[in-house]
């Protein structure tokens, strides 16, 4: 046993020795900013985000040509997977090491602003003038605030609705019709709501929205009966308004009476995405689907989100980005964010497909409308038309949390719509006053 | 247990080295972090600022919180139900392959692989066995005449999420027991069978008191894991990017900690979670005390 | 009823439960092995039997920027130094808790306990500023120093087999003048390998698994561990519905747990004998 532990040791050791150092040049973020600028040797920024892996060698690409226009900086990316993102994030800013660049969700951005972590870009902005000028309006709202930008969109998603057209022509169904309102919607759906292979129970549903979270689906039929998710100055929550209260009733009867939207208990059976899988005709999905979607087997287009009794309306959400308050490079953090939402950075960006130009003059060019999945890339942006901001405010991971939280028993079935709408607008409430 | 070497003169110095490295781990490392993380709990933290002092607040706030007392209950139901289901049915399963079996080592791999499925696997394996619709345990029900259950529904997912733990647990709960099998000496059995006793007469004089070090091991272990239990219970029951319909306690520590700015209500909600875990504890010694043989 | 008729019921009852158990254990892992040779577009099928196979899987898992191979060896190289960090210093421990006599053994012993109590998730961040402090972000040894600490599991487990060997060795071993080092390095270890190959087996697993540690103190992808890897893509698969690719990469990533196990349960050795002995 002396000689097994003895060889354990020389084996273990050896391993560590290689990947000890590979982890020595690498070093933290911290180190990596204390490099000097003034002697010419190039600065060392780091930009971390969410995103695919996927997206690396775009992203890489996009560093290469930065680093050709401007030698004296390098940028180290990285991308990680949702959830270590922001748990990473918050480890570096807890121990007071944050990133130079950061990816920022829109709606998150006011929990940062406000704590004082994020650097004031105005500055920055005023010694480019015209910088902004040619980025949609909608998308810049998130991030101002009276004393200037603390952050700048990077790129946006609509959400519309996808439809597998080889189950309407199977069906016999007309395809949606840009104008189309939620009872043409209603309709569609109950005619597209099968039991394909006879065995007494449906899996092949008409609509799917997700049920937690507001993006994909109720927000936007809320917003248009006329309804709303939070007043403006986020001290109420308006999801039981009675305009608010008969959207809900909508998707409920649909998903209660027609059937035609599979409750949770019945979506998990047929994997994360019921679309993709086959299992589902339309659903309410941002730009950031299409990548994935593209490897469906089946046909398929988006078109705009449905008329309400107030008109049409959909969500608009932006992915920012954002300098660390006690970035050692803010000037050269800056660079990096004015390439990228330049013509060059943004043509790269909307190539990769996940999300929609922020710059106008990119989404309204063949980079952006004319990708390599055929589908109707300009639904996206003439969405912005009739979009409605995703809600920005201290707090809001916290409140949609509750909010969909107290929706899940609803949808299961187990609570009836109206007492659920109550006890949540109580609950969440409760939580923009703690978070006034 | 009074039992022990009184150390000899130089030998203390031994003592001290031997300890050494755990108490340092406890000092810096371990008690460290639950000392910092009892600090905590009583400020307000949301990682970006520097923490405020809070007093009680965050503890008092925990009578006022209803998800939170939900989910402690649960998290009670769950453990009562897990942690015998799993000691039992190690121990069992360990009893069994100790009785030479042919192709035993088989058979140990075999009981230890749900321990090292990939947990994506493991719910989608157990999504395809729960299905309403579409799930195989059903489908057996309809083939013998009974109606289809909802296994994940509400009313039924604590019972079938504690299935899924125990069966990811027996693995290392059979390792636990097998390994305090082999220090029951050969022979006991052997003069117990020259004294005409049966199989099942030694497992209940021999084996079972002999075992219950192993016990005492298994299921403290596994009531501090029960209260801890997460990845299996979410990846079933999860809806979307929310909280489960069973919803735990580590599930809010962990989202008031990183989702909800509000690190010192997490951890006085760790603090809480271990007291009771400590007063289980402490209710264990005491059966300790009484039932547990050591030779 | 004979004594080998009892014993025939019994093994026949044995192997009918061990047997089906073993189908309900093995179920999932098969599935897992059958998916990850199976075209992406037969991977919801419900057949054991990939047909066609294909290793197309394989071969994707090491195109990506994953560096398969890289991860591979720095999550090997961080799961045997804590195994050999913990097997060293539990032992010890778990040697002065069991056999030594010295005030304050059950406090200390409760303590350590304790720590047990406390979820990850919380004292990370405590953890993380001290690491800080000492300029080892970015590197290994955040993951496998705290193994060489001692800790609470690994202590406890040994703690409580090896007051289960029986007292007579110590005496006898006194009586021929070993000292306390020699009675713990020539009686407890190497009595004690039932347990210490358990212990071995679950650090090997805890420190393959782990997550959230790679995951803060070697944030890079190249540069981590292999959970972290999968992680980063498994959103993609999972999303994408590339659950063949996922298979394939959650197979590769527990191949070392599953020879680790094999070769380690062969020290679960029935019984130990007495024989020899001077009682």
């Amino acid at each position: 046993m002396k000689y097994c532990l003895s060889v354990l040791v020389v084996v273990a050791s050896l391993l560590l020795a290689s990947c000890g150092g590979g982890a020595a040049p690498v070093a933290t973020q911290a180190s990596a900013s204390t490099q000097p600028s003034a002697s010419g040797a190039p600065v060392q920024i780091t930009y971390m985000e969410w995103g695919d892996p996927a997206e690396l060698d775009v992203w890489n690409a996009i560093v290469a040509d930065f680093e050709k226009a401007n030698p004296n900086i390098k940028v180290d990316v990285q991308v990680s997977d949702w959830d270590s993102y922001w748990t990473k994030l918050k480890t570096l800013l807890a121990a007071n090491t944050p990133p130079d660049v950061f990816a920022m969700d829109a709606p998150l951005f006011l929990d940062y602003k406000t704590r004082g972590v994020l650097l004031n870009l105005q500055p920055y902005i005023d010694k480019n003038p015209g910088m902004l000028d040619g980025l949609y309006p909608n998308t810049l709202t998130a991030y101002q605030s009276p004393d200037g930008y603390f952050g700048l969109p990077r790129d946006f998603q609509t959400i519309v609705v996808f439809y597998n057209k080889d189950m309407f022509d199977k069906a016999g169904v007309a395809y949606p019709k840009s104008d189309w309102t939620y009872d043409d919607l209603r309709a569609t759906a109950k005619a597209l709501t099968k039991d394909t292979n006879g065995d007494g129970k449906i899996d092949q549903f008409g609509y799917v929205i997700d049920p937690w979270d507001f993006e994909p689906g109720m927000s936007e039929i809320i917003w248009a009966y006329g309804g709303d998710l939070i007043n403006a100055d986020h001290t109420k929550t308006l999801i039981g308004d009675p305009k608010s209260r008969q959207a809900f009733q909508f998707l409920h009867d649909m998903m209660f009476v027609d059937k035609s939207i599979p409750d949770p208990n019945t979506s998990q059976q047929y994997g994360t995405d019921l679309f993709l899988s086959g299992n589902a005709a339309m659903i309410a999905m941002g730009h950031w689907a299409v990548p994935g979607y593209s490897e469906a087997k089946f046909k398929w287009d988006v078109v705009q989100m449905p008329k309400g009794p107030a008109g049409q309306a959909t969500s608009v959400n932006s992915a920012g980005f954002v300098v660390g308050k006690d970035s050692k490079h803010p000037e050269e953090a800056f660079e990096f964010i004015k390439f990228v939402e330049s013509a060059a950075g943004q043509t790269r960006l909307a190539q990769m497909g996940f999300a929609c130009p922020v710059l106008k003059s990119v989404a309204e060019s063949d980079a952006f409308l004319k990708q390599s999945t055929p589908i109707n890339q300009k639904i996206f942006t003439d969405s912005l038309a009739f979009a409605h901001m995703k809600p920005v405010f201290r707090g809001y991971d916290e409140w949609s949390s509750t909010v969909g939280d107290g929706l899940t028993p609803m949808w299961n079935g187990d609570v009836e719509l109206n007492p659920t709408l109550d006890s949540i607008v109580t609950s969440a409430d409760e939580v923009l006053a703690k978070n006034k | 247990m009074d039992f022990g070497l009184k150390p000899l003169g130089r030998e203390r110095l031994w003592l001290w080295i031997m300890l050494a490295p755990t108490l340092v781990g406890l000092v810096f490392g371990a008690l460290g972090s639950v000392l910092a993380t009892v600090a905590l709990s009583f400020t307000h933290w949301d990682l970006l600022t520097p923490p405020t002092w809070a007093g009680a607040d965050n503890y008092i706030n925990l009578f006022t919180n209803a998800a939170y007392f939900k989910a402690l209950t649960n998290t009670f139901t769950f453990s009562a139900m897990y942690v015998p289901g799993v000691v039992i049915a190690s121990l069992f399963v360990a009893v069994l392959m100790n009785r030479k079996i042919h192709g035993v080592s088989a058979f140990r791999t075999i009981y230890f692989l749900p321990a090292v499925t990939s947990a994506v696997a493991t719910a989608l394996i157990w999504n395809l066995i729960y299905g309403r619709d579409t799930g195989i345990l059903n489908f057996f029900l309809s083939r013998l005449g009974l109606p289809a259950v909802c296994w994940l529904c509400t009313k039924n997912a604590m019972m079938s999420v504690v299935v899924v733990n125990i069966w990811g647990a027996i693995g290392e709960g059979m390792i636990i027991f097998l390994a305090g099998l082999t220090a029951i000496p050969r022979e006991y059995y052997e003069a117990a069978t020259i004294d005409g006793a049966g199989e099942m007469q030694r497992f209940f004089s021999i084996t079972l008191p002999l075992v219950t070090p192993s016990i005492f091991f298994q299921t403290l272990i596994s009531t501090i894991n029960a209260f801890q239990a997460y990845d299996y219970i979410y990846m079933m029951t999860r809806q979307g990017g929310g909280d489960s319909s069973i919803p735990v306690v580590v599930f809010s520590i962990y989202r008031n900690a990183w989702n909800f700015f509000n690190y010192g209500g997490a951890s006085a909600q760790a603090i809480e979670l271990a007291v009771l875990v400590i007063t289980l504890m402490a209710f264990y010694f005491w059966l300790e005390r009484r039932y547990v043989i050591y030779e | 009823m004979g004594k080998s008729a009892q014993k025939l019921i019994l093994d026949v009852i044995s192997y009918t439960i061990l047997i089906a158990g073993a189908v309900i254990m093995v179920g999932p892992f098969l599935w897992m092995v059958a998916t990850s040779f199976k075209l992406p577009a037969d991977q919801f099928t419900h057949t054991l039997i990939p047909n066609p196979a294909t290793l197309e899987n394989f071969r994707n898992l090491f195109s990506f920027d994953l560096n398969f191979p890289r991860l591979f060896l720095i999550s090997t190289g961080i799961a045997l130094m804590s195994v050999v960090g913990q097997l060293f210093t539990c032992a010890m421990a778990a040697f002065c808790f069991a056999v030594v006599k010295f005030r304050g053994r059950n406090l200390l012993f409760t303590l350590l306990l304790v720590t047990l109590m406390v979820p990850d998730q919380v004292t990370l961040i405590p953890n993380f500023i001290i690491f800080r402090w000492l300029h080892l972000v970015g590197t290994s040894v955040p993951l496998w120093l705290p193994a060489f600490w001692g800790g609470a599991f690994g202590t406890f487990l040994l703690r409580q087999y090896f007051l289960t060997l029986p007292r007579e060795l110590v005496d006898a071993a006194r009586v021929d003048g070993a000292s306390l080092w020699d009675i713990f390095w020539r009686i407890y270890l190497p009595l004690g390998k039932p347990a210490l190959a358990a212990l071995s087996i679950f650090t090997f697993q805890g420190a393959w698994n782990d997550l959230l540690h790679p995951l803060v103190y070697m944030p890079n992808v190249p540069n981590t561990t292999l959970t972290v890897g999968l992680a980063f893509f498994q959103t993609q698969l999972t999303q994408g519905g590339r659950y063949t690719v996922l298979m394939a990469g959650a197979l590769l990533s527990i191949l070392p747990l599953i020879i680790v196990f094999f070769f380690a349960q062969k020290l679960f050795v029935e019984g130990i004998a007495l024989s020899g002995m001077k009682r």
